[in-house]
């Protein structure tokens, strides 16, 4: 008993208090938002050029096999 | 031991998740083209399953380094670089083919849409992008 009273009074207390994060993260329900951003003439030209790449090679299957995305 | 830092691990996951995602179309859907359209046909394969190592470690640099520039031109200057190996693998196979050299134009364009699209909101919304923006609030306070 003594030694666990001897550990008990050792052990420092809590520097913060701890119930204004536990609310935090119980209200932070884990959600992320996710922000894609909007498709302008950027977006519009690099799809056209890699569409316009694909119908110029003589043979898109193996081209794309190539490329390593199919 | 040099200790990795948790948005540098994070930005290495979500490379290389995404380029994972993205093997489906090798894994399956080439497979089921060659099976069931086009049996018995040959093409030249490049090893396309490192791609998760080569994006995880890509995007690890970026959040690294965060450069000055849109993650979409990151992600095409890597497009550039993996057109190039994969031109110098075919040659070493004596696949390689003349339209092969198009990849120089074609991956780079691929590459900046998906990571304009994919891997830079992804980044944003996990916290990978976290310490520029926050060191930019920081500096908009100071003002």
């Amino acid at each position: 008993m003594r030694t666990l009273g001897l550990i008990d009074r050792a052990t420092p207390a809590p520097s913060e208090d701890l119930w204004p994060r536990l609310r935090a993260r119980i209200a932070d329900d884990d959600r992320v938002a996710l922000r894609v951003p909007a498709l302008g003439w950027r977006e519009a030209t690099a799809l056209a050029v890699a569409l316009g790449i694909l119908v110029v090679v003589p043979d898109p299957f193996r081209f794309l096999v190539a490329s390593g995305i199919f | 031991m040099r200790k990795l830092r948790r948005r540098e691990l994070l930005a290495y996951l979500i490379g290389a998740g995404v380029a994972g995602t993205i093997l489906v179309f090798p894994f399956v859907l080439r497979d089921a083209a060659l099976r069931f359209f086009l049996p018995g046909r040959t093409v030249p394969l490049v090893p396309f399953f490192l791609l998760p190592v080569l994006w995880g470690g890509w995007n690890l640099l970026w959040a690294r380094r965060q450069p000055r520039m849109d993650i979409g031109a990151w992600g095409a200057s890597l497009g550039v670089a993996a057109s190039l190996v994969f031109n110098l693998y075919l040659w070493s196979r004596d696949a390689w083919f003349a339209a092969a050299l198009l990849l120089v134009a074609f991956l780079p364009v691929v590459y900046y849409l998906l990571w304009h699209l994919v891997v830079g909101p992804l980044n944003e919304a996990l916290g990978v992008e976290g310490e520029r923006v926050r060191a930019t609030e920081t500096s908009h306070r100071a003002l």
